[in-house]
């Protein structure tokens, strides 16, 4: 049974119920004031997202400032009931204009109902596509005044069918112009030991895409990964050309790839949703080429001083440059005052955080930046220093730039009208957790 | 973040507000000046209206009273006007069964509009009533709407049915729908509509079966070959929901032969890559109950399954790498080498939540091995450390875990005295535990370990299961410990401070062994101590120093040989679940089970438990479960408390009389070993009780069960016709007589070779392998890929000593377990040690 969910709860930080949602009748009512009271109320709060109150099992969720609750007395399938939620999540978000938490909430009460009965039926999930729901869903968002207008809404039209074997778009779309952007957004994530060695270093990458394209388009993604250009070759009994091949540890596609196709000829053929959606992710552990390294010297004099020298090096090409990078190290609770010299950008002490927070607009490639900061400690009645050292973590984006070094090779559009298209085509790399300890 | 004291109770309807009050009159009669206007603009004006309605609704403040205008209003073709009206009316009716009859007429019409969408919205508002007196009018409108010509209508139907049946069961079997549902299910060209018609029948015959051997029948239908193929065939139509629905479906399928299963896995390979994490999960458990009945390619699906899993814990929320974790974490105690050269996945990062990095901390403890241990060990240090101070109390436990493992001791050792020296107070308690272990599964380490610990003040250790294990190395090394009387005596003076019963207990032990071994510097603290304890309220605290102290007058050396007595090094930590209750939870493959630990039936059902007492709950299910008479050993899990490894010092008095039978009376025997066993629960499984000869059996499944331990005592019943070596003899009479007598003296559990798994293939090569170590089998039995061979072997020379061996083979996990039972329990690690040895040979 995948998840046949008895209720839903949206519930705010103080555990008020802010809209729910019962699909069955096999809890109590009162299955909410068992969560406030076992859950919200003590210490338990985030040490589980799983637990089992009763007969019941909660699944909860913090998402902004609200608390998602999924309430099922049957042994479900867990991985399935938070995938629910996350899409869930996203979906709201969507009508919401981008907005998720209890304004939100508040001022769209009737969607929510209506969308929580058309995604699920008397606990069943039933079908998450936007593309889908727009057929059935009346209400408009309210969306904050900050974000977008939404485009047109389309006319409710139920009797327009959608056929199962692409049920993810819609016949008879048609656009002035013809265009598709894809982005390649990758996190890398990174953990570097004290002595600067790299102890675990990863990218997840996915491929985004937005289409406006007319009719029933047939897409054919070719990228410079291992497996793909080495079929290519054997297809074409040449060769494989010299360069960099990217080993792709695992994928996972959207509904819309036709994996018959990828297991056999290794190309990513589709026909895609309208509008934007996530083609696919893939994860890469081998060959990843970080975009910053970290130097940090930290010492100690005597025990109320410290200095902490930090050095950060792009290593990406000269001609690219990383925006908002941001550099937060960490420094003892008891610190006093602090003092610093950077080379570039502004540094401050954030005491809620205990860390140093160095900010960067702009990096450019292959330069160097250095930080180095006096910290005053207080000096406290405890004889022991704190042993407890937060890692230094880094954010960051690096347009034009891949970690993994993947890249698109072709992207085809193929529309049996035979119009033209314009394709446009991003990289961006982005700090997942990127860590140094020290 | 801490919540006021006292909620609204926002969530179920409170009576309204005096201020509300003259809204809601307010908004009663704006309706009903709209109710019959065909004024252009009327239509907004409603939903406005409507709305206003729904969001009083929502926040709690009763609008019942509004009923009859709502449903004066919705007499309009609006779709938006309809739906909120549905919903209203959905939301008032259980609560008002006559209100709802008033509904009744215009959502039946509205079950024949001519747009599909409002005829759908309709019947499903109408099923949702939940209310019994309206059951007669469901029947016509779901009758009808399983025939609609539109999709949407019968995907709303077909759920319909399931609501109908919890409200009323008779009515529905009654109207034949479930029929209808299955001709819809294999008929219909709408794929949500045949996933809707799968998840009510499953639910509906599920629940029938119980009562009609037809629906039975009809539930078992579901997993006939016809109907599985259909939906595999299709299974690429269904949304993702459907999919896994229709996956968890398939893993219950069993095919007839070999092909089937190698084509069902080729169809569903793609699934592999769907961006849904719960279709991918759904696909891999397809794919391990496929193929449990074929070791060698049950071990590549762990190898194809092993990308995907580390992707699916890698992206998405935390919570969903917790819930792929728990699965991971399954995978990995059947398969530890799964993930062994992957171990960096597992490295926590500094800001995930700490489930997550408990969950990893697990994982690293499982796949520790030779080649990795020295990273793992390092990494783990460094949350020792760690802010948050559960997690590096996990981490300090996952270090000696990991030592009592058997890689590299020597390192994590000296690690482990390292945390000593961070003299912090929770890092200390932890470590103390665990060096205490140690020692008692490596006893040749006490060396170092004691000077370490020897300067640790007691001051500074306030955690009774802490002060207890440094008391219990005060006591067993009180020769290398010059300060150890002292100590004893300066924590003896302060008993009254003491208020953990764990922890006297413990005093009383250390005392009586420090005395046997020093008599004079201890003598003063001794008689402190038991008049203490003689004075003690609590029962156990008294009845052990009344114990000692009859034991002290009745001989010393007596004494000393029950409470101190040459101990042999623990081998097993009973830490591990029974593999029949881990063996249900693979079965249960993506759901809740994996990640309570635990099998359905005991968190499901109509009985509310507790949250409390897991543990108890498991204690009184192993009892249940194993009746004496079952060879099978159940342990006591306990699914939160990783260390299970217990203070110990009454294991080695209960062992204590070992070789001493004559001196002692066995009504004693089995009373203090009542009391003390009932101190303290739960013991350890390698708990051995003596062989003596007054040993009432009865008394032996008593204890066995108050343990939950289930220790074996009959073999498989008829055992074969055996062939015997001409060295060793041994009637299966015979064996089931010493089998049911003697006590476990080892219990092990290691791996087994690959090529061992692929010759267990005939069970029979494996009995000719071991006669020609002179080990003779006596009885073998079981399907594959578990095995269970009894094995017996005769010591040459004098006296002659029987060995007696138990081994169960799992050739899908590739490990073995392996109980020996000696007559000559000192040569039991000897025994062991060449039975390991000669399995290990097997299949070269």
């Amino acid at each position: 049974m995948p998840v046949a969910a008895s209720a839903i709860y949206f519930l705010n930080l103080r555990g008020d119920v802010l809209i729910n949602r019962l699909y069955r009748d096999d809890v109590g009512g009162n299955m909410v004031d068992a969560f406030r009271m076992h859950i919200m109320q003590t210490k338990e709060l985030g040490t589980c997202p799983v637990r089992q109150i009763g007969g019941c099992s909660f699944f909860y969720m913090r998402i902004s400032n609200v608390y998602l609750v999924i309430v099922v007395s049957s042994n479900a399938n867990v991985a399935c009931a938070f995938k629910f939620v996350v899409e869930a999540v996203a979906l709201f978000k969507s009508y919401f204009g981008g907005q998720f938490d209890e304004d939100s909430i508040r001022n769209n009460f009737v969607l929510i109902y209506e969308l929580l009965d058309e995604i699920m039926d008397f606990g069943y999930p039933q079908n998450l596509s936007p593309e889908i729901l727009k057929l059935y869903i009346t209400q408009e968002g309210v969306r904050s005044p900050f974000s977008s207008k939404p485009t047109d809404k389309p006319v409710p039209n139920a009797t327009l069918q959608v056929t199962g074997a692409v049920g993810w778009r819609r016949e008879g779309l048609v656009y002035k112009k013809n265009e598709v952007f894809l982005d390649i957004v990758e996190s890398v994530n990174l953990l570097m030991s004290s002595k600067g060695s790299v102890l675990r270093c990863d990218v997840t990458g996915k491929i985004l895409m937005k289409c406006f394209l007319s009719g029933m388009p047939d897409l054919k993604l070719g990228l410079n990964d291992k497996v793909g250009l080495e079929k290519e070759s054997q297809l074409k009994s040449r060769p494989a050309k010299s360069g960099k091949t990217i080993e792709l540890d695992d994928v996972t596609f959207h509904q819309c790839v036709n994996l018959t196709r990828f297991n056999s000829e290794k190309t990513v053929s589709f026909v895609p949703p309208d509008g934007e959606f996530e083609l696919m992710k893939y994860r890469i552990t081998e060959g990843v080429n970080l975009p910053f390294r970290v130097l940090p010297t930290i010492k100690e004099l005597g025990r109320t001083r410290m200095e902490v020298n930090v050095k950060v090096k792009s290593v990406f090409g000269a001609k690219m440059f990383a925006l908002g990078v941001v550099v937060k190290v960490p420094v003892p609770k008891q610190t006093a005052k602090t003092s610093f010299q950077v080379t570039s950008g502004r540094a401050k002490y954030n005491a809620a955080l205990n860390c140093i927070v160095w900010k960067i607009r702009k990096f450019p490639g292959q330069t160097e930046s250095t930080m180095s900061a006096e910290v005053e400690l207080i000096s406290t009645m405890a004889e022991k220093k704190s042993s407890t050292k937060p890692p230094i973590q880094m954010e960051f984006q690096v347009p034009m730039f891949t970690a993994s070094g993947l890249r698109v090779r072709f992207l085809k559009v193929w529309e049996k009208s035979g119009y033209n298209t314009v394709e446009w085509v991003r990289y961006i790399t982005k700090a997942g957790s990127y860590e140094i300890r020290c | 973040m801490a919540p006021p004291p006292q909620f609204q109770r926002s969530s179920s309807p409170s009576p309204s507000q005096p201020s509300g009050k003259s809204e809601i009159s307010d908004l009663k009669l704006q309706l009903r000046q709209l109710a019959g206007s065909r004024a252009p603009g009327a239509d907004d004006a409603k939903r406005e209206l409507f709305k206003k309605v729904i969001s009083h609704m929502t926040v709690g403040v009763d609008v019942s009273s509004l009923f009859s205008e709502m449903v004066m209003c919705s007499a309009t073709s609006d779709i938006v006007l309809k739906k909120m009206c549905y919903l209203y009316v959905g939301n008032y009716a259980k609560g008002n069964p006559d209100l709802a009859l008033l509904t009744i007429n215009f959502l039946q019409r509205d079950c024949r509009d001519e747009d599909p969408m409002i005829r759908g919205l309709a019947l499903r508002s109408l099923c949702s009533l939940r209310v019994t007196n309206l059951v007669e009018y469901l029947v016509g409108p779901l009758g009808s709407g399983l025939k609609d010509p539109n999709a949407y209508v019968r995907t709303v139907a077909a759920m319909g049915v399931l609501k109908l049946y919890h409200i009323s069961a008779s009515a529905c079997v009654d109207a034949d729908f479930p029929s209808m549902l299955k001709r819809l299910m294999l008929n219909d060209p709408d794929s949500q509509v045949v996933a809707n018609c799968l998840s009510s029948l499953q639910e509906i015959w599920s629940a029938e079966a119980n009562t009609s051997e037809e629906a039975a029948r009809e539930r078992e239908a579901l997993l006939s070959k016809p109907l599985v193929y259909h939906l595999l065939n299709r299974i690429k139509e269904f949304n993702e929901w459907a999919q896994c629905l229709i996956l968890d479906l398939i893993s219950n399928y069993i095919p007839s032969d070999n092909d089937e299963i190698f084509d069902i896995m080729n169809l569903l390979e793609d699934r592999l890559q769907h961006a849904n994490g719960a279709v991918v999960l759904g696909t891999i458990k397809v794919f391990l109950h496929l193929t449990l009945s074929m070791a060698d390619v049950h071990q590549q699906v762990y190898e194809r399954i092993k990308a995907p899993l580390l992707t699916l814990m890698s992206s998405g929320s935390p919570e969903q790498s917790y819930a792929v974790l728990s699965h991971l974490h399954l995978l990995v105690m059947r398969a530890p080498v799964l993930f062994s050269s992957d171990y960096k996945h597992f490295y926590c990062q500094y800001s995930e939540p700490s489930y997550v990095k408990k969950l990893k901390l697990e994982m690293l403890t499982a796949i520790a091995n030779e080649s990795n241990t020295f990273e793992i060990v390092t990494e783990l240090c460094e949350y020792a450390a760690n802010v948050d101070v559960s997690i590096a109390r996990e981490a300090i436990r996952a270090v000696g875990k990991i030592a009592l493992q058997q890689f590299d001791v020597n390192a994590i050792v000296d690690r482990l005295l390292q945390f000593l020296e961070m003299e912090k107070d929770y890092v200390t308690a932890e470590t103390l535990v665990l060096v205490k272990d140690l020692l008692r599964k490596y006893p040749q380490w006490s060396h170092d370990c004691i000077a370490v610990v020897g300067n640790i003040s007691s001051k500074n250790v306030q955690e009774p299961k802490a002060k207890s294990a440094l008391i219990w190395m005060l006591g067993e090394y009180s020769q290398d410990m010059p300060e150890a009387p002292y100590i004893l005596e300066n924590l003896v003076d302060n008993w009254d401070d003491e208020h953990s019963s764990e922890v006297r207990l413990h005093l009383l032990t250390a005392v009586m062994k420090c005395f046997f071994k020093r008599p004079p510097e201890t003598q003063n603290a001794l008689g402190a101590a038991l008049a203490a304890g003689l004075a003690d309220f609590r029962q156990d605290v008294h009845d052990r120093a009344l114990f000692y102290y009859r034991l002290l007058q009745y001989d010393e050396s007596t004494a000393e040989r029950v409470v101190n007595p040459p101990k042999q090094a623990v081998s097993v930590f009973a830490d591990t679940q029974s593999s029949e209750l881990k063996d249900r939870i693979f079965d249960e493959f993506n759901s809740l089970s994996v990640i309570y630990q635990k099998p359905s039936y005991m968190f499901t059902g109509k009985e509310h438990r507790g949250l409390t007492d897991i543990s108890e709950e498991l204690g009184n299910l192993s009892v249940e479960a194993h009746p004496a008479a079952e060879a099978l050993p159940a342990q006591i899990y306990e699914a939160n408390d990783v260390d299970l490894l217990l203070s110990t010092s009454e294991k080695e008095e209960v062992r204590g009389p070992v070789n001493n039978s004559s001196a002692y009376r066995a009504p004693d025997y089995d009373s203090t070993t009542a009391a003390l066993v009932s101190s303290q629960v739960p013991l350890e499984a390698d708990l051995s009780i003596p062989g003596l000869p007054a040993y009432n059996p009865q008394v032996s499944s008593a204890i066995d069960d108050l343990l939950g331990l289930g220790l074996s005592v009959a073999p498989t019943p008829a055992p074969p016709p055996l062939a015997l070596n001409p060295k060793a003899a041994l009637d299966p009479g015979s064996f089931q007589r010493k089998w049911s007598q003697l006590a476990i003296s080892s219990s092990q559990e290691f791996c087994i070779e690959p090529r061992a798994v692929v010759a267990l293939a005939t069970p029979q090569t494996l009995l000719r392998h071991m006669q020609g170590h002179h080990i003779q089998c006596i009885a073998s039995g079981g399907q594959p890929p578990s095995f269970k061979f009894f094995f017996y072997a005769q010591r040459a020379g004098q006296p002659p000593s029987f060995f007696l061996v138990e081994c169960l083979v799992n050739s899908s996990s590739a490990r073995a377990q392996v109980k020996i039972k000696a007559d000559d329990g000192a040569a039991a690690g000897d025994f062991s040690a060449l039975f390991q040895a000669a399995l290990s040979k097997f299949g070269e």
